[in-house]
């Protein structure tokens, strides 16, 4: 009966309960979750009017999505800052001219963690920042700046003063570092 | 630093295609296809969901700002104005559809038909009868159960398979209309049961509704609605 649940159970119970098209559960996860997410959409597309557009879609994507959430492989507040996130960047994506760069190579990547390895790195928290650490501190800003600014190979050239073919170079071998450092 | 791979962007052999996707540095088109090959294959997956939860932990670096009054009706407007238009039975069928992958990794296939004689009460066999059934079915379960409503406001289930989870309970929900779903209480997985139909399930019961089962905390959900993944599922069809 009375069980003690955690904020992250309540969220992930009312991203559940938003599958079965429970209109209360969607309106709590609202007012719960909003301010987080238009914080995303904000920091992201840094204009306040398309940010709360696009915070209104997102909140339309949670609904129509609630029923892919596993809970489990994602904690659900992470879930919905992803959803958030994706979206912004896909404005922002739609907004580019055409890329040049075709030189992206098809072929799979390196080898991945086991699903199960990868749900049991899950709760390490403070693992990433340790290991950007690891990196030279303006390849590791780079990072930082793709994941929560959303800014593109593009824009870290411009900012970091360097050609776009070098800046390519520098976050690809940062991240397969990173992912050494990770998986370590 | 060697300049070789400057061009290609592999290292050693290597490449950071999904980390790259995961970040959103990738152009549209590329984007889309990277996309489209993860989706379709378990390693790439395994690969995604590793970078998104590792990057999830720089989340705290987004802070939360206050969303204007006006919004939130705008976002009801889309999201049940949409959702008003579909037809009941469909748009049930749909939000319940979409269950089967969260259901997947918990419990297993539950399949139960479930049949109601909505017959009137009485011992006459010769009286005309509405037959009602569903079948529940979801991946993941070998749990099976057979329910019949007997005509004086009560369904009797029959666990035809199945065994009890540790620390949890199997929970059957009455879904009709838009309404939220109405719980019918705790159902034993493993033996005989009857459950008393309240008037308010009653009151919806026939085609179209939708009878599902949950995996609950121990008692049956805490909160009155749903919390646990659906196990079983289907609607009420007119035989």
């Amino acid at each position: 009966m009375a069980t003690q649940n955690t904020p992250t159970q309540d969220i992930a119970d009312l991203i559940a309960r938003c599958a079965l098209r429970d209109r209360d559960a969607f309106r709590t996860l609202y007012e719960r979750t909003s301010a987080k997410l238009f914080g995303v959409t904000l920091r992201i597309l840094k204009d306040r009017s398309e940010a709360e557009e696009a915070v209104q879609e997102v909140y339309v994507k949670v609904w129509q999505r609630a029923d892919r959430y596993v809970a489990g492989n994602t904690s659900p507040i992470s879930w919905l800052v992803a959803v958030a996130r994706n979206h912004s960047l896909d404005i922002l994506r739609a907004r580019r001219p055409p890329s040049a760069d075709i030189d992206v190579a098809l072929e799979v990547p390196d080898a991945a963690p086991s699903p199960e390895r990868a749900a049991q790195n899950n709760e390490e928290r403070g693992q990433i920042e340790k290991c950007l650490g690891t990196l030279e501190s303006d390849r590791a800003d780079a990072v930082r700046g793709a994941y929560l600014d959303g800014y593109s190979y593009e824009e870290l050239a411009s900012r970091y003063a360097v050609p776009l073919n070098t800046m390519r170079t520098w976050l690809r071998r940062s991240l397969i570092k990173l992912k050494e450092c990770l998986t370590a | 630093m060697t300049t070789s791979d400057d061009i290609s962007g592999d290292f050693e052999g290597r490449n950071a295609l999904v980390a790259e996707y995961v970040l959103g540095l990738l152009s549209s088109s590329q984007h889309a296809r990277i996309g489209n090959l993860i989706d379709n294959d378990q390693n790439l997956r395994a690969d995604r969901d590793f970078w998104i939860s590792r990057f999830a932990s720089l989340n705290d670096e987004f802070s939360e700002a206050q969303v204007p009054g006006h919004i939130y009706p705008a976002v009801a407007a889309r999201v049940f104005g949409e959702q008003g238009r579909a037809s009941k039975s469909s748009s049930f069928w749909e939000s319940l559809m979409v269950w089967r992958g969260i259901a997947a990794g918990a419990v297993a296939i539950a399949v139960a038909a479930v049949g109601f004689n909505l017959a009137q009460p009485g011992p006459d066999i010769g009286a005309l009868t509405t037959q009602l059934v569903a079948a529940l079915e979801e991946e993941g379960s070998d749990v099976k159960f057979v329910a019949l409503y007997d005509g004086s406001g009560n369904v009797r289930l029959t666990a035809l398979s199945g065994a009890a989870v540790p620390d949890k309970d199997f929970e059957l929900w009455a879904i009709q209309g838009g309404n939220s779903p109405i719980s019918m209480g705790v159902i034993p997985v493993n033996e005989r049961s009857s459950v008393v139909v309240s008037p308010d399930v009653m009151s919806g019961l026939g085609d179209g509704s939708v009878l599902a089962i949950t995996l609950e905390p121990k008692g049956g959900s805490p909160t009155g609605n749903p919390t646990g993944p659906v196990v079983a599922k289907g609607a009420v069809t007119e035989i």
